[in-house]
């Protein structure tokens, strides 16, 4: 593996060069909060911050995305033939990402790039994107990546690895893409590959160190589905959730959507928005039935959706990359590390539910 | 307010062991700083996680709505008022609550604290009048009324207006409050500047319907966002289909707005919406006189008709 | 809706009775007339939804 390294001084003129040839995108400060946001010419990412409010699942898949266009005007050569909306899948840059966000779409691409079936929006837009990922030096309270398959010098689905040293950041190049940016940036300040695994060893272990959340996922496996869906403790978890969509929104693992037409005059078009299985109706029938219409139906369904039928059927962990947003944003603080704690140690023979 | 807590229980315990009741709903201690989480209790053993402090913001009123059960409910000054309207609309009957008055000095606004340090915040304390925050390496004292919810800083009514037991005493109610100063701002505005600023407001709206959820009064069985044949509102983040959500939204909670505040309490994007509800608010109070869930003999506002009613607006 | 930023003389509201047709005409064209003397509406328009 390639590592190179980066002055600071040269972080500004790298951008310059690279707003070029990618689209940047990287955290912006807006408020108390950073957000991921397009960079304009001369915008830097600001990488001190400790992680966006939103996660950056919008940039490769967005809340409200155009599909198709129709037009009944018979004036037009393409009149009545539904056509797919023209897209921009011109290369892109998130410089500044972190490990969990980048670890999230892996998981995501579990369900939209499959052998059966691949969603053309999202697997065009991720291809066409260059994940520059930034250590966290400095893990928040919340954050649980560790025990949740990620971490925060994780290298899965990052092209490159950023370790901030002060004066400059130490990169390991992890992919073809990633070796493509720090070409066209002109960071070519190579280092020795060893001695640089070595250091980046070192600030992993330190950084793993400062992560104080855990959550046990052992025994999720082998616990039957049966016994976690009938278990008792769904109704107090349950108790308090007001059925928003502020989990799965801000949630980088977390992919359901609806799909919609809209009209006006002659001309309409489909899209598609984020849905929520917290909605009432995400699972209304067309018949008028609605197998989860109970509030604890449905936040059961989501944690078991995120901590069981995701670990059954991918063998590949949770669906969940512990990176705290749900926790921190719930209106009734619903912590799902709580949950995963029930859910873990769920004992269907015992008499007492295990304390939280 | 602090000191609360202890009488809290003790109601509980009470209820519970005697049967006056079947769960007793309030809140235990959050897994994050200042965040408490909703919460029942029924077994009387228990009433030891129940808690109570300033990060009591979210209305427990909004967990009353159609339940069957006998239920004791901790209620500040606007959650008793909301309860009040849900009897007046038959959302619950008065012979199944047994409501815990609590006189309530202001929730404070964990969003405001956040924005006034650098960096995470991992332990708070509360002490009459202040608020002391630390983090990794900082630590800071606020005076809790620097700090208060928006909507706390202006209630005039912190005194719950109907309540079968009290956990402490009536507090006196804020006077010479000026409740409007911000929407009159509004009011002086042009039109594009009014259009503008409403714009900017909503710019960063998710359409995750925390606000709508979190409020009370909001207990529609299927809501006019949610309905597709026909389809009122997009549900798209389209800046007109987002404004057109809260506006109407708020337009169904005229004349039934407590201004608890809920609804900015629980945006994950911090959107203050409170600014449309206490616009129709100010126009009840000035054109009727009206003010939401004081009594049990009010009935609904829409449902009401004095023949001096202001008409000045029907041409 | 004038909170809001909407021009306030777009909308109006009269009670008229069908019995009213005189009154009817007059509201009509003086709403028509309050309309036309602001130009098109171009706040609070919706043509097709503006997504990504």
């Amino acid at each position: 593996m390639k590592f190179v390294k980066i002055d600071k001084k040269e972080w500004a003129a790298g951008l310059d060069r690279l707003s070029a040839a990618y689209r940047l995108f990287g955290p912006v400060k807006e408020g108390n909060f950073h957000e991921f946001k397009a960079l304009d010419a001369q915008e830097r990412p600001d990488m001190a911050y400790v992680n966006t409010r939103r996660s950056p699942k919008a940039l490769i898949y967005p809340q409200s995305e155009k599909m198709f266009e129709f037009s009944l005007d018979q004036t037009r050569a393409d009149h009545h033939i539904l056509r797919e909306a023209g897209k921009d899948y011109t290369a892109r840059a998130v410089i500044g990402i972190r490990p969990c966000d980048a670890d999230a779409f892996r998981l995501v691409q579990k369900n939209f790039d499959t052998p059966e079936y691949r969603d053309p929006y999202w697997v065009q837009a991720y291809e066409a994107t260059t994940l520059v990922g930034l250590g966290c030096s400095s893990p928040c309270s919340t954050c649980f990546c560790t025990t949740a398959g990620s971490g925060p010098f994780h290298e899965a689905g990052l092209d490159l690895l950023l370790a901030d040293e002060g004066s400059g950041y130490l990169v390991k190049v992890l992919s073809p893409k990633g070796e493509a940016l720090v070409q066209a940036a002109g960071w070519s300040d190579a280092t020795a590959a060893e001695a640089a695994e070595r250091r980046l060893q070192d600030l992993r272990g330190e950084a793993e160190a400062r992560i104080v959340s855990r959550v046990p996922t052992a025994k999720l496996k082998d616990q039957k589905t049966n016994h976690l869906f009938d278990a008792p403790f769904w109704q107090e978890v349950a108790f308090s959730c007001i059925n928003c969509g502020t989990c799965t929104y801000v949630c980088p693992t977390c992919w359901c959507f609806d799909l919609q037409d809209e009209v006006s005059g002659k001309d309409g078009i489909r899209y598609r928005n984020w849905d929520s299985c917290m909605f009432p109706l995400f699972t209304h029938h067309g018949s008028g039935h609605n197998p989860r219409s109970q509030k604890t139906q449905r936040v059961r369904q989501r944690f078991m959706h995120k901590l069981k039928y995701f670990v059954d059927k991918y063998d590949n962990g949770i669906q969940c990359v512990g990176c705290g947003r749900c926790i921190r944003l719930c209106p009734v603080n619903i912590d799902i590390r709580r949950v995963c704690n029930l859910m873990n140690h769920f004992d269907a023979t015992a008499c007492a539910i295990p304390a939280a | 307010m602090t000191g609360y807590i202890e009488k809290i229980r003790e109601i509980a315990a009470r209820l519970l062991t005697d049967g006056t009741v079947e769960m007793v709903i309030g809140f235990r201690k959050g897994t994050v700083p200042m965040m408490n989480e909703p919460f029942f209790v029924k077994n009387p053993l228990e009433v030891a996680t129940l808690v109570w402090d300033s990060n009591c913001g979210i209305n427990l009123a909004n967990y009353l709505t159609d339940r069957k059960e006998k239920i004791a409910v901790l209620a500040k000054g606007c959650d008793s008022r909301n309860i009040v309207t849900h009897i007046i609309e038959n959302k619950i009957k008065r012979e199944q609550l047994y409501i815990i008055g609590v006189p309530c000095k202001g929730m404070i606004d964990r969003q405001r604290i956040a924005g006034r340090v650098d960096g995470e915040i991992l332990k708070v304390v509360e002490a009459e009048e202040r608020v002391v925050v630390s983090g990794r390496g900082f630590e800071k004292t606020f005076d809790k009324a620097d700090v208060l919810q928006a909507n706390c800083r202006l209630c005039i009514h912190r005194n719950p207006v109907l309540y079968d037991e009290l956990a402490a005493e009536l507090v006196s109610e804020q006077q010479d409050v000026d409740r409007y100063v911000e929407e009159r701002r509004i009011e002086a505005m042009d039109v594009q500047q009014r259009w503008a600023y409403f714009d900017e407001l909503l710019a960063s709206c998710i359409r995750c319907y925390a606000c709508r959820n979190a409020c009370p009064l909001c207990y529609c069985p299927t809501c006019f966002v949610d309905e597709s044949r026909p389809q009122w509102v997009g549900k798209s983040i389209d800046p007109i289909d987002t404004r057109t959500f809260h506006f109407l939204r708020a337009y169904h909670c005229a004349g039934r707005c407590t201004d608890c505040g809920a609804c900015e309490r629980a945006c994950p994007v911090g959107i203050n919406m409170r600014v449309f509800t206490k616009k129709l608010e100010k126009d009840c109070l000035e054109l009727y006189g009206w003010e939401a869930g004081m009594s049990l003999d009010q009935r609904p506002p829409l449902d009401t008709y004095k023949v001096d009613d202001p008409e000045i607006f029907i041409k | 809706m004038a909170h809001m930023g909407v021009e306030p003389d777009r909308i109006q509201l009269s009670w008229v009775s069908s019995a009213e047709s005189n009154k009817f005409v007059e509201v009509v064209k003086d709403v028509t007339a309050s309309i036309k003397a602001l130009g098109p509406n171009r706040n609070f328009v919706k043509t097709l939804a503006k997504v990504a």
